[in-house]
């Protein structure tokens, strides 16, 4: 049996984008086509806008899907942007979305890839 | 330079500015200044709002509604021939139809949604199991009133000969409101018994076989009166208008918050079987209705009045019975009932309040206008289109007066034509159903990939093509109703006897999905105008054989896939032991 061994990934960041009910595959997309690896999606109730925009309050929708991606340094502003733009986030009630830096991170990293850069 | 600043540069403008400055400071040490004030919003930010939310929910009306409709239409043009007659107020009706349903669906999950959640979780913490019950029949009769398909009943009930089917005509005219509230009471009793069975984990196996038997000897009974023969079609009906856009969802929160609080909604499958018990009672309801009435008057009475009423020049009607104030009164006759009791069982058994005031006075006042708005696109623009195709499809085989080129087919190959019609509709219409889809992926993930999702939507929406393809057939040639659904509901039962729970529940149910307000008022006006035309006894039919049907293909799938699993692992087995 082999030494069990962790490599660390360093230079990560995560970026994460909560956005109206729906809006999410088009991110997704936008995000994997500039190079993001995977995602995690899962839901979300939001609050707190909605209330104080009055009747108009309805034309925001309650239930929320939060995206977080893991991406490089290099990657993040790129892909950053695309979800953005392609979220339409530039326009009101459609989600906010935010970078932060990543500590450690670790996952199954093929030895072949471990290979190259050894 | 990196690769990423060299692309930000040249993609969008990027700036910066510190959120403290958006944040509120404390002011002269007012720490209420601190509360985040209302959000001012001027007119093109509101638009920027408003345009995606109306458009998103629009156009899902228009993907449920015009495709349905442009068949139909085509169809008419180019196959039959016949020009459309008023196509303006057809469209005007087919917008309504459009409009009305957006507003009504936006109201209800808005308005009506959140009171049965908060009804669900709170009901069973503050009331006894009796009580419960008897707001949740209550709440079924209320349902039933605000379905946007019940109307179809009530408008299309004057098509009908008096002198061939009289108790249809009956029950029809001046029993309207019995009969509304009979399949509400079927609808009402369904909901207690989903409830309890929710509550208590019964199976739904031997539920569909005891409510089967007292439908059958009922249906037997009314098959050997000849005078009431003619009202099996309608009764097998009702069972299918019932299962829509409000009854499901509003019966299936509150049960499941009941059963939730009972601490037994854990099982995947607590979510089915109520659909199937509320397509099930409400039959039983009219047949018993059609019983009651078969012995208060006779069908000579029902004649001789009917001819007396067509005597009598009728009254102008007053302002209050023409359009649109007629369609208006009936969209909040429908509605506000079932408000006022979900108002009652909120204030004065749960003494709370309303949740987010303004949003659920807003979706309940949506409700109402959507329902009044789709009342006057039913009449205008679904009705007449349905009358309009079904009047003219007997031309493709045989000589009628309204149209120059009848017969255009030859008989066997116009009967073919028009089967074929019938079934491609139906086909379509149910693959366009959105519930078709969600249940499509419930069912994927109970089964664990087993019974995959497109499998189920083929399935269910063959099963109701086959069904109308069959409810046509049973127009033009006049065959009997009961004598194909019984055998149907027969096979129904011996493949449910030997399939598993899942299967069954899911198979049930599925009829339940496909009829839905679009659907139902069409296919219903449809089979009235194509009945008129071919002097059947009545038109109806057609939709108790499109829920039948596929409750039989699913289950037969589901039979496929049962033997298909144990044969892959039967020679698995073998193998190993070979090894």
């Amino acid at each position: 049996m082999s030494e069990r061994n962790i490599t660390y990934l360093s230079d990560a960041c995560l970026i994460t984008c909560i956005l109206q009910t729906g809006l999410a595959e088009e991110v997704l997309e936008a995000a994997k086509n500039i190079g993001a690896q995977g995602a995690t999606i899962n839901y979300a109730r939001g609050t707190g806008i909605r209330e104080r925009m009055g009747l108009l309050g309805v034309t925001v929708d309650e239930q929320k899907e939060v995206i977080r991606i893991i991406v490089s340094e290099d990657q993040a502003d790129m892909v950053f942007e695309a979800m953005y733009l392609a979220g339409k986030l530039d326009t009101p009630g459609k989600g906010i979305m935010y970078v932060t830096k990543l500590e450690q991170v670790a996952t199954y990293i093929p030895d072949s890839v471990l290979k190259k850069l050894a | 330079m990196r690769y990423s600043d060299y692309l930000n540069k040249i993609v969008v403008k990027h700036s910066t500015i510190s959120y403290n400055l958006l944040t509120p400071t404390v002011k002269d040490g007012d720490l209420a200044s601190l509360k985040p004030k209302k959000i001012e919003i001027n007119a093109s930010q509101a638009f920027k709002l408003l345009f995606p939310y109306c458009y998103t929910r629009i156009l899902e009306q228009v993907k449920s509604v015009a495709p349905l409709v442009a068949y139909l239409m085509l169809f008419q043009i180019l196959v039959l021939r016949q020009p459309i007659e008023s196509a303006l107020t057809l469209s005007g009706g087919i917008i309504a139809v459009i409009i009305g349903l957006t507003i009504f669906m936006e109201g209800l999950n808005k308005g009506l949604m959140p009171f049965g959640t908060i009804i669900g979780d709170n009901l069973p913490k503050k009331a006894t199991m009796f009580v419960v019950l008897v707001i949740i029949g209550i709440l079924g009769v209320g349902v039933t009133f605000a379905e946007p398909a019940i109307g179809a009943l009530q408008a299309f009930g004057s098509s009908v000969d008096v002198k061939a089917a009289p108790y249809l005509y009956e029950i029809l005219n001046n029993w309207t409101l019995p009969l509304v509230l009979m399949v509400g009471a079927g609808v009402g009793f369904a909901a207690i018994i989903g409830t309890i069975r929710f509550v208590k984990g019964w199976s739904l196996k031997p539920m569909i076989y005891l409510a089967l038997v007292p439908v059958v000897i009922l249906t037997g009974y009314a098959w050997l009166d000849p005078n009431l023969r003619s009202i099996l079609g309608l009764a097998w009906d009702c069972g299918a208008v019932t299962t829509g856009p409000v009854t499901v969802p509003l019966v299936l929160s509150l049960g499941i918050g009941i059963a939730n609080a009972a601490g037994k909604g854990n099982s995947s499958l607590s979510g089915f079987g109520v659909v199937t018990m509320a397509s099930l009672f409400p039959i039983l309801a009219v047949l018993i209705l059609a019983i009651i009435v078969s012995f208060s008057v006779t069908p000579e009475e029902i004649i001789t009045a009917a001819a007396a009423a067509s005597e009598i020049a009728k009254p102008i009607p007053s302002i209050w019975e023409k359009t649109p104030l007629v369609e208006i009164i009936l969209g909040v006759r429908a509605i506000l009932p079932l408000v006022l009791f979900l108002l009652f069982v909120l204030f004065v058994i749960l003494r709370s309040s309303l949740p987010n005031r303004m949003i659920t006075i807003y979706g309940l006042t949506l409700s109402i206008i959507g329902m009044c708005i789709f009342n006057i696109g039913l009449t205008y623009g679904l009705g007449a289109i349905g009358t309009q195709t079904g009047s003219i499809l007997p031309a493709a085989f045989m000589e009628l007066p309204i149209s120059k080129f009848s017969p255009i087919f030859p008989e066997l190959v116009g009967l073919i034509i028009v089967i074929g019609f019938a079934f491609l509709m139906g086909f379509g219409a149910t693959l366009a159903e959105p519930a078709l889809n969600a249940l499509g992926l419930t069912v994927q993930k109970l089964t664990e990939g087993a019974f995959k999702k497109s499998m189920l939507m083929y399935s269910v929406a063959g099963g109701v093509a086959v069904g109308i393809a069959l409810g046509i057939s049973k127009l033009i040639i006049g065959f009997d109703l009961a004598t194909v659904l019984l055998p149907l509901y027969a096979i129904g039962i011996i493949l449910t006897i030997f399939s598993s729970e899942e299967f069954v529940n899911v198979a049930w149910d599925s009829a339940g999905v496909t009829t839905g307000p679009v659907t139902v008022p069409l296919v219903l006006a449809m089979g009235l105008g194509l009945g008129n035309a071919v002097s059947a006894v009545e038109g109806f039919g057609i939709l108790s054989l499109a829920s039948i049907c596929p409750i039989v293909a699913v289950l037969t799938m589901g039979l496929i896939i049962q033997i298909i699993n144990k044969s892959h692992k039967s020679q698995f087995e073998d193998e190993e032991e070979s090894k």
